[in-house]
């Protein structure tokens, strides 16, 4: 069998223009395909990354007290910052820094002009994260200062036609469902970042609490941003066994919610649902928030082996056609080594190898093919204020192919590969040797 | 002792609508050793008869026995074994595996099947054969970077390496100039000497016809002649001793 797979990979070289021509086809369709893989790939982590910037952690907790004499009235709040704090401390969870933050969903006004948006009241003391990644165009910082001071993104700013430094009404309703208004004053304006980087304003925490009508010292979500995302389930669990001992909880894990899209809303739909008394705590993850995004991941990846699959089929025909080709170029070598004593099986292996040849030195230039693009594709860096940004790493688009998937689109090929190439090399086992001695090419 | 016998065979081809009668009932006996020539003008049966010796090919009707065993009914895989052991080819176009090497040519029958000798042997025997034609200072060149003549030896070369009894010889002067031709014959008869293979070829030049020691003349898918040193030889081959003759 050395012998005939030593023939099959010389004979490679024979038609070079048509094994390069045949090999570059299959690379072309794995480049493609590993693309897209490494695209996919890095897209949730991305997605994830930069979301857990804009949201401010990994995991996060927020209370629900419920109010009023029937207890029929809810509220957004955590009052008890300690008990949070010693549970984190106790479940071990490796936090890198946690987050107090109040939001709420209100009205801006400016000059007859209205949008609803959603502000996040934050301590942007602490927060120094958020200002690395929330690029200013217009303002700065500093005017964070003023309590009443607000960021909004370039697309808000614009439909409002406000401009840093003007004053901005706002009209809300309270954590305890009563209407309210208030006033913030323009601080800067954020590069638009895409259709979710414009999802909220950020805001001081202590004016934004003034407005639910909390109390100094009280948020509504902790968020606790970790060393390693990969890390984010684990301390979740840790965090909620912790927690469990002491407080009510929400059950994690629930997804069977009807017309529920994520954890997150499947939660949210049982809690309505739910009677309790006191404050009830939710321990919930970015993960339960985007789980669409590994929808769209899967998508994405089917997607891809679709197109390997299409891309493939095509190429199939070549090989199938190339060696059909094949066999009669080379009917009179069959013939000849059918008489010095090969045997059918071993003529068919003879093509097959050729072919697996063919199909793994074409996935592994495609695979290289992919890297050195992959390479050429993340050096350019695109911006923080790209309308990819959500997206994108540090403002490079990255990839990231896991090496299952590689082997996977390699074998793949390999199979298509060899079943295109099966029925040519079958035909050329079952010649009659005299047959094929006797044919004139 | 008869190494080769046909006894009555018959081949049929089918040729569209109508059949063609290649061969038409031949009978002849071949004994171990002989040096013979199959001799004929074009479409006389010549390559159907070595075909059907060679086992590439199935006789109609008659019997073919090899080394004295009879060959019909035996499977593809048995055919192909008994080729690789006991039989060696030559062809018209000399049909090198162009991607070997001269070495690689001749090595290549050894490296098919069980090997039963060692690397140092197998590199001591084809060495001797490539020294045998001539081509010591061409071992390492490719099929395309030869002459006709120097590539129809690397055939000789191949065809003896794994010690075939028997050697068939399709036209092998056919793509040669006449000079060559008649070394390559020559060199043939001389291996036949000294190794004592048997040497069966098919031509229809006269001229090479008479090296041989052993004729068989065909026409129209009959033999004419078949004549030992320009005696008469017998159909059948006689019956072999039995233990105690």
């Amino acid at each position: 069998m050395k012998t005939i797979a030593n023939i099959a990979f010389r004979n490679l070289s024979r038609q070079k223009k048509r094994s390069v021509l045949l090999g570059a086809a299959i690379a072309f369709g794995v480049m493609i395909v590993t693309l897209i893989n490494g695209f996919a790939g890095a897209f949730v982590s991305n997605v994830s990354d930069n979301f857990s910037y804009l949201l401010a952690g990994h995991v996060f907790v927020s209370g629900v007290e419920k109010t009023g004499a029937k207890l029929d009235k809810e509220i957004e709040v955590i009052r008890d910052d300690a008990v949070l704090t010693a549970a984190l401390k106790d479940a071990g969870v490796p936090a890198k820094y946690v987050t107090r933050r109040s939001d709420f969903d209100g009205s801006l006004i400016f000059e007859g002009k209205k949008v609803f948006h959603s502000i996040a009241g934050t301590d942007l003391a602490n927060e120094r994260f958020l200002r690395d990644r929330l690029v200013l165009k217009e303002g700065s910082w500093d005017n964070m200062k003023d309590p009443r001071a607000i960021v909004l993104s370039d697309k808000i700013a614009g439909k409002l036609n406000v401009q840093v430094g003007d004053r901005i009404l706002v009209s809300l309703k309270t954590a305890a469902g009563q209407n309210n208004a208030g006033e913030f004053v323009l601080a800067g304006i954020s590069f638009d970042t895409g259709i979710l980087g414009s999802l909220m304003g950020y805001a001081n925490i202590a004016y934004v609490n003034e407005l639910l009508g909390l109390a100094s010292g009280e948020y509504m979500t902790m968020g606790i941003m970790l060393d390693d995302i990969s890390r984010t389930e684990r301390s979740a669990t840790a965090l909620y066994d912790r927690m469990k001992a002491s407080l009510q909880l929400f059950d994690r894990g629930v997804k069977d919610e009807k017309g529920a899209t994520t954890p997150f809303m499947a939660m949210m739909r049982k809690q309505n649902r739910e009677q309790w008394n006191g404050v009830k705590y939710r321990v919930f993850t970015l993960n339960d928030i985007l789980a669409q995004v590994q929808q769209i991941v899967d998508a994405i990846n089917i997607a891809a082996f679709v197109i390997l699959v299409v891309l493939f089929f095509i190429v199939m025909v070549g090989i199938t056609n190339t060696f059909r080709m094949v066999m009669y170029e080379r009917i009179r070598e069959i013939g000849t080594m059918r008489a010095v004593g090969v045997q059918r099986g071993e003529i068919r292996s003879m093509f097959l190898y050729e072919a697996l040849f063919l199909a793994i030195g074409g996935a592994l230039a495609g695979i290289v093919l992919a890297l050195v693009a992959m390479a050429v594709i993340s050096f350019f860096n695109l911006g923080m204020d790209s309308p990819l940004f959500i997206i994108l790493k540090n403002g490079h688009l990255s990839f990231r192919v896991p090496p299952f998937q590689a082997v996977g689109n390699v074998l793949v090929i390999a199979v298509l590969t060899l079943a295109a190439a099966f029925f040519p090399a079958r035909n050329a086992a079952r010649l009659d040797p005299a047959v094929a001695l006797r044919t004139l090419k | 002792m008869g190494i080769v016998e046909l006894k009555d065979v018959r081949k049929v081809y089918p040729l569209g609508k109508v059949e063609v009668e290649a061969v038409k009932g031949v009978s002849f006996c071949i004994e171990k050793g002989d040096f013979i020539s199959i001799a004929g003008p074009s479409g006389s049966g010549k390559t159907t008869i070595l075909n059907m010796i060679g086992l590439i090919d199935h006789a109609t009707a008659g019997e073919v026995h090899i080394d004295g065993k009879p060959t019909a009914g035996l499977k593809d895989r048995e055919l192909t074994r008994m080729r690789h052991e006991v039989l060696g080819f030559i062809f018209q176009s000399f049909n090198l595996i162009p991607v070997l090497n001269v070495w690689e040519n001749i090595e290549f029958p050894l490296l098919l099947g069980k090997t039963r000798i060692t690397k140092a042997e197998k590199n001591d025997w084809i060495d001797w054969l490539i020294a045998e034609v001539g081509l010591v200072e061409w071992k390492r060149h490719k099929p395309n970077e030869l002459s006709g003549g120097q590539r129809q030896r690397v055939a000789i070369a191949r065809a003896l390496v794994t010690k075939p009894q028997i050697v068939l010889a399709d036209e092998p002067t056919a793509n040669l100039d006449s000079a060559t031709g008649e070394q390559i014959i020559e060199l043939m008869k001389k291996i036949n000497r000294e190794l004592e293979t048997t040497f069966i070829f098919s031509t229809h030049d006269a001229k090479i016809v008479n090296i041989a020691d052993h004729i068989i003349r065909l026409r129209d898918g009959l033999v004419t002649e078949n004549v030992r040193r320009g005696e008469d030889v017998a159909e059948a081959c006689a019956p072999a001793n039995t233990a105690g003759d």
